[in-house]
């Protein structure tokens, strides 16, 4: 694949692809904040962390529908091609997938808000520091397939997939641990369930962030490598090109 | 740059340029080109003004032969029998008669519709009214054209709509036959509806013969064709599958160009 040059002769279409990713990239940072806040909230049992993420979820909405506008005229009245068409693509399904994550963060906040009101509040201690981990995990691999997206940098990819495979055996271990504890003290089913929702949220969040990677190594090479990263639980080693 | 043909598709080559270079007295107006035509698929020309597209396609009609001082070097040749339709010991009316070509302006002859297509034939030494009558209908169809201009045959040519008149330049071209048939910006001085009839009549041509088109409008090309060259200064940049070359080309030039960013 080939570098463009800096710049259209049309600079009106310069600032249009510009601005769509600023509000992509602006969209991630949001939604990385989301994750940390809301597993915060569920930690913390922090009330108002947990109504913050709530009311943040509809400006995620909001960036949603006005990017898939913007990428709608740009498609109906640029016709992009090349470079051009694959970080429209790109940014298209990123947006999707940076939604979905921020709909995982709102589950995690009803959670705490949920649990907030309950006598034996909050996940239990002892799954406090895998819980905090995780979300650590899946609010950095955001941020780095976000940042990826927009500096349009393929190489990080294989980072996120490190990252996305450490969130998958953080939750595996968790689980075991859970079932565990489920076992011996079963008064707590009921916060063990939460726990595992939430548990199940970041893992989700980590594949959301994954699928932005894997947009940003179409964008960049114009392979495909969702379902070869699917096949292998991995990018490959080395972009090919279609 | 050699412009193998894509190795996606097992087609039949029905044209091949080898080195290709020409000349107008001294100005060396294209550069050592090799390209591969396939067969009955729309091969594109794409590029900017001035890079040579054109000069391109009127080499496979000889129709430079007309101007004086140009010369050719290296070969086109045409298969299946090999021929190559610029050395000089090869015909250039026998070359036209294989070779079809559509201008940007539509030029029918100051002649009724059916003259205009009629022409070739008689040119080619047809002399039976009814199969000439025969032939004519059936080039007028083949440009979809002729459910318009049935009840009126005897009109003059150049009383039809410019996308009419396009059309019956077309059934002309179609009408001898030819192998291969050229089209230098068939559509630019058209509207966009009779563009579209154009470009759709270039789809259904693409079962029957081959296309060279020469387009502005890259949109067009992306439209048309099944493969595109990518020329600039002459040279040819890049060749490949139509899609492949619209979404991820490998050339730092051809990107620049197809996504507005030359110039």
């Amino acid at each position: 694949m080939s570098e463009p040059s800096e710049g259209h002769t049309f600079k009106a279409y310069d600032g249009a692809l510009s601005d769509l990713r600023l509000r992509a990239h602006a969209m991630g940072g949001l939604v990385a904040d989301q994750v940390e806040t809301a597993v915060r909230a569920l930690l913390e049992s922090d009330r108002e962390a947990a109504e913050l993420v709530l009311i943040r979820e509809q400006q995620i909405n909001t960036y949603q529908t006005e990017i898939e506008a913007e990428i709608f005229g740009l498609l109906a009245r640029r016709a992009p091609v090349a470079s051009d068409l694959r970080m429209v693509l790109a940014i298209s399904r990123a947006v999707t997938d940076l939604e979905r994550a921020g709909d995982e963060s709102k589950k995690i906040a009803r959670f705490a808000l949920a649990s907030i009101g309950r006598t034996a509040a909050g996940p239990s201690r002892i799954m406090h520091k895998p819980l905090r981990h995780m979300a650590e995990l899946a609010s950095e691999s955001m941020r780095v397939a976000v940042d990826a997206l927009d500096r349009g940098d393929a190489q990080v990819a294989h980072e996120v997939a490190r990252l996305d495979r450490e969130i998958d055996q953080e939750f595996e271990a968790a689980l075991r641990q859970l079932l565990t504890v489920a076992m011996e003290r079963t008064r707590l089913l009921r916060t063990m369930f939460d726990t595992v929702f939430a548990l199940k949220s970041l893992e989700r969040i980590g594949d959301h962030a994954k699928n932005v990677a894997e947009h940003v190594v179409f964008l960049v090479s114009g392979a495909d490598v969702r379902h070869a990263a699917a096949r292998e639980h991995d990018m490959p080693a080395k972009v090919t090109q279609h | 740059m050699r412009g193998s043909a894509p190795d996606d598709e097992n087609l039949v080559v029905k044209s091949r340029a080898e080195g290709l270079s020409f000349y107008y007295g001294q100005v060396k107006a294209l550069k050592d080109l090799s390209i591969e035509i396939r067969e009955k698929r729309v091969t594109a020309l794409i590029g900017p003004s001035g890079c040579g597209k054109t000069t391109f396609l009127r080499c496979f009609n000889r129709m430079h032969d007309l101007t004086p001082g140009t010369r050719y070097e290296g070969k086109i040749i045409l298969f299946p029998d090999s021929i190559d339709l610029v050395a000089r010991d090869v015909d250039p009316i026998e070359v036209r008669m294989r070779i079809g070509m559509v201008f940007q302006k539509p030029n029918p002859f100051p002649k009724s519709i059916f003259e205009n297509v009629a022409y070739g034939l008689r040119v080619r030494g047809m002399r039976s009214n009814a199969r000439i009558e025969e032939e004519v209908e059936q080039a007028l169809r083949r440009a979809a054209l002729w459910e318009e201009v049935k009840d009126r045959m005897e009109s003059s040519g150049l009383s039809l709509s410019g996308g009419q008149q396009q059309r019956l330049c077309i059934a002309r071209a179609l009408a001898t036959n030819p192998e291969i048939l050229l089209f230098d910006e068939p559509t630019s001085a058209l509207d966009p509806i009779a563009t579209a009839r154009i470009e759709e009549l270039i789809a259904e041509l693409r079962d029957q013969v081959t296309v060279i088109i020469v387009t502005h409008n890259m949109q067009q090309a992306a439209r048309v064709s099944d493969y595109t060259a990518f020329m600039y200064l002459g040279e040819l940049i890049e060749f490949d599958n139509t899609s492949k070359l619209f979404t991820n080309p490998s050339q730092k030039a051809t990107e620049d160009y197809i996504t507005g960013r030359y110039g």
